[in-house]
């Protein structure tokens, strides 16, 4: 298969924006660091010991802070994106959004369980608060996505209409659920729960990553196996099973990833939206359809786009912050009608 | 060789096809006719493994169809559904070397195979575009090249299912591409096409089953299926059969 | 009572201590409204160099930089400010960041919010320390439980000759749906301890039907609304909300409009103040309390 545009020098592109934007991440900051400053105190990072300047503060901000934060954006920002991907291929719709098939919406109602329920139940201890919070908001997702694929299961094989149908009515139902805990919530829990419906990297920590980055490596690996089958998979279910293709395993396992990619995502920072449904599409643009090119190229964009929102968001109100899940929707719903009216004309 | 063994399929209480007994053979091209809801359809799906048979057993090369493992049975299988949702901008190029999935033949060969698939359907100036762009016509040809490509060149144990692609051609497509078809099988693979057009059928297939209400009423060669009171039972339409003046094949014309 | 002045000698005696141990801290963050305030009251107004989105009062802290909602602090943000302490309740957050603002050297202090006397003794006795006043600090608290106990005392002495009014507490933000406060509240405490009535058995802040409202038919209303003062925002209640027109208190227009700033992050030193506006409110008709106000 030829593609219309040459991916190679496409995908080397966005890499290297990628890169680009990284070292954004990690230079910029509300805190203003010298750039010696910041390259010694990388470089002491990285295990090299150079005398000279006391960099300890620069350390400290570079390898506890804005580091793991990287690292979170950049694993939640390529697994939603990759989700994304998958999602559009399974639905062969390129409005098709991972939250389709309940994952977001099962994790928000886990996320309201922790935090409501939490509090209820008389607080917990703040080290373990993050934890159960993220566990519980990974499990409601799991949960939610594998009713979801019960219902569109039936004689041995899944109906993708009835699926997304199913998702519409289960999410509608979590709504309900976070609705209920919104209501015995008390203030201060209130707003914790908005908050986290709006999605943040704050607070990112290398104990609270590795769960994600270990997701986004197995789901980052995984797809790229299945990107011949997806290809397929626009023609039509049974073109690709004529193809040769056991669609049945390729939809489990395109749902797989996307409740444990988008589950883990969620769980590590909240609700982040328009990342799944913009930069596949986005990327489809600019490579074209095919998921060989298609899933790296989101992979890469997805990173890119959430780095770039979460610099936003830390630095324009600096020293508070915004949400990233404002940001990304302020940049990604005009984003999108951009295209709509561009692909209309 | 793809043979059904009395084949019946149920939907509910309702039999929609039943009594099929057919071998698809190397080399000949097997038309199927009959009016809407004859259960064309419905045997194509049964013969590729889409429908499950409620009676009777397809056999692939001797071997139960759902015993294949299913890229085996993709280099021996193809299918060209009535219409395709493709609705991604893939270029021509691309939903043609779908066909090449799998195979594990190389860019530079499957390109080859792409290049001549294309040819055969008469769509090799298309080539380059972006599949959305396309006209119905256009796309159905681009589809038909797609299976063509996935058992190309063709030979003796692959057999290929088409359903009405002549649907959205105009009258010289219709005729080259339905002549691809028979050089196809001219290769050795056997073909089975559903058709319409009576006199399409008549030239271009070795068989034709005729359906009707899910059972067959006659099965054979052209001369023997198409008769006037076969049409007239099976389509309720009376007309003239004629020989055609230079390839002797039946003629059939509406009175 | 002896036991209490013990306690904040011996207050006064380990911050001396403390003192002269280490250095005071000099830049101040705070994430707590009530917190705030009583910085602002001992004087340390100029040492704040960041508060959060609920130290609202006083107007001039509006002028520091905003380091955000309490329980959504970012670490970078705040090191900006390059600050010795950050001052908030235990539902700071998220943990994480505290962790990490710790891991820069900055002094984290956690005081609880619970509205009762000895948290705030102990809550003033540990920012007298920490801002080197410790005596201004006592006598802070000293005057404030005065104060409460003189309070208490024209409570019971009003309640000798009226009934106590059933009362609620009404918020409501930017003309919002109403939001009753509910009896774990600081307002319903505020209530209590004004020496009128509160009517509600709920939790937290919850949405109440209009129905419900009249069959409450709260004698006075308390409302803590947005910007608007007195008989602007009596005006707008009633008009955004005619039901309540209809309660005895809508009737009668007792209806006392305080700023919701008081509400958040327990006990603050205006309370005082808005207790006495309250008892007013709820007994315009007793001698001792415009004796006592004339004091």
């Amino acid at each position: 298969m030829t593609a219309i545009v040459r991916p190679r020098p496409m995908l080397l592109t966005l890499a290297l924006l990628l890169v680009l934007i990284v070292w954004l991440s990690l230079a910029l900051g509300p805190v203003s660091l010298p750039l010696r400053e910041t390259l010694l105190a990388g470089l002491r990072l990285l295990g090299l010991s150079i005398d000279g300047d006391n960099t300890q503060q620069a350390e400290l901000i570079l390898g506890q802070i804005r580091l793991p934060r990287t690292l979170l954006g950049i694993a939640v920002g390529a697994v939603l994106a990759l989700s994304g991907v998958a999602m559009q291929g399974l639905f062969r719709n390129p409005l098709a959004d991972p939250g389709l098939v309940g994952v977001s919406g099962g994790a928000a109602l886990g996320a309201a369980i922790a935090i409501v329920g939490g509090s209820m139940l008389g607080g917990m201890a703040p080290a373990i608060e993050p934890y159960v919070l993220s566990a519980c908001a990974f499990s409601g997702g799991l949960i939610v996505t594998a009713v979801v694929y019960r219902f569109g299961r039936s004689n041995g094989q899944t109906n993708v209409a009835t699926m997304l149908l199913a998702g519409v009515a289960l999410t509608a139902m979590a709504g309900a659920g976070v609705g209920l805990f919104t209501y015995l919530a008390d203030d201060a829990t209130l707003r914790t729960l908005t908050f986290w419906n709006l999605g943040s990297l704050n607070g990112a920590s290398y104990q609270r990553l590795w769960p994600l980055l270990i997701v986004t490596v197995g789901v980052a690996l995984w797809l790229p196996r299945r990107a011949a089958a997806l290809n397929a998979m626009l023609l039509g279910e049974s073109e690709a099973r004529h193809l040769g293709f056991d669609i049945e395993r390729i939809k489990l396992e395109l749902v797989l990833c996307t409740a444990l990619g988008v589950g883990a995502a969620v769980a590590a920072a909240g609700l982040i939206g328009f990342i799944g449904l913009v930069v596949p599409h986005l990327m489809r643009l600019l490579v074209g359809p095919d998921h060989r090119v298609l899933l790296p190229a989101s992979l890469l964009a997805g990173a890119g786009l959430l780095l770039l929102a979460d610099l936003i968001a830390r630095l324009l109100l600096a020293p508070a912050e915004l949400p990233i899940g404002i940001v990304t929707a302020l940049i990604g719903a005009p984003f999108f009608l951009f295209l709509l009216v561009r692909g209309r004309s | 060789m793809l043979r059904a063994n009395n084949l019946a399929v149920r939907r509910g209480p309702r039999t929609v096809l039943s009594n099929i007994d057919i071998q698809l053979q190397p080399g000949q091209v097997l038309g199927v006719l009959g009016p809407n809801g004859a259960g064309k359809s419905t045997l194509l799906a049964a013969l590729c493994g889409e429908l499950a048979v409620s009676e009777g057993s397809v056999s692939l090369e001797g071997r139960a169809l759902a015993d294949w493992p299913g890229q085996d049975r993709a280099k021996r299988l193809a299918v060209l559904p009535q219409s395709s949702s493709l609705n991604f901008a893939f270029s021509v190029n691309e939903v043609v070397g779908m066909g090449r999935l799998p195979y594990a033949t190389g860019r530079v060969r499957d390109a080859e195979i792409v290049a001549e698939a294309l040819r055969a359907a008469d769509a090799l100036h298309l080539a380059g575009r972006s599949y959305l762009a396309l006209s119905g016509g256009e796309r159905q040809r681009v589809h038909l090249a797609r299976v063509l490509a996935q058992l190309w060149p063709g030979a003796e144990g692959q057999t290929l299912l088409l359903d009405e692609p002549t649907s959205m051609l105009d009258p010289l497509h219709q005729h080259t591409i339905l002549q691809a078809v028979r050089d196809f099988a001219e290769r050795g693979a056997a073909v089975m096409v559903i058709l319409h057009d009576l006199n399409l059928a008549a030239r271009y297939c070795d068989q034709l089953l005729l359906l009707q209400e899910g059972l067959p009423h006659a099965y054979g060669p052209p001369a023997e299926v198409l008769t006037a009171e076969a049409l007239a039972a099976v389509y309720g339409l009376e007309v003239l059969i004629q020989q055609h003046p230079e390839r002797g094949h039946p003629l059939i014309i509406a009175r | 009572m002896r036991m209490k002045t013990l306690l904040a000698c011996t207050g006064l005696l380990l911050s001396q201590l403390a003192s002269a141990s280490e250095p005071l801290p000099q830049r101040w963050v705070s994430a707590g409204g009530a917190f705030t305030e009583w910085v602002v009251a001992l004087g340390g107004e100029s040492k704040l160099v960041g508060v959060d989105s609920t130290s609202q009062y006083p107007r001039s802290l509006q002028k520091l930089p905003g380091v955000g909602y309490q329980r959504a602090l970012a670490a970078e943000g705040i090191l900006t400010l390059k600050p010795d302490i950050l001052l908030g309740s235990n539902e700071m957050g998220p943990p994480p960041v505290i962790e990490q603002l710790k891991a820069a050297g900055v002094r984290i202090e956690m005081l609880s919010a619970t509205a009762d006397m000895p948290t705030l003794q102990h809550n003033l006795n540990q920012l007298g320390q920490l801002l080197g006043k410790p005596a201004e600090a006592q006598h802070l608290m000293d005057s404030y439980s005065q104060r409460l106990k003189n309070q208490a005392n024209l409570v019971s002495q009003a309640q000798q000759h009226n009934a106590a009014p059933r009362a609620l507490l009404l918020l409501s933000h930017s003309g919002g749906n109403l939001q009753v406060a509910g009896k774990d509240t600081l307002a319903a405490w505020m209530i209590q301890q004004a020496g009128g009535n509160s009517l509600v058995e709920h939790l937290g802040y919850k949405p109440v039907s209009n129905e419900a409202l009249l069959a409450l038919d709260p004698q006075v209303i308390i409302f803590a609304g947005g910007r608007l003062q007195g008989d602007e925002a009596r005006a707008a209640l009633l008009t955004q909300n005619p039901v309540l027109g209809q309660t005895s208190a809508g009737r009668d227009g007792r209806i006392v409009v305080i700023d919701p700033t008081l509400l958040v992050g327990g006990l603050g030193p205006r309370v005082p103040d808005a207790l006495a506006d309250l008892t007013k409110a709820f007994y315009p008709d007793s001698q001792v309390l415009t004796a006592e106000a004339k004091q």
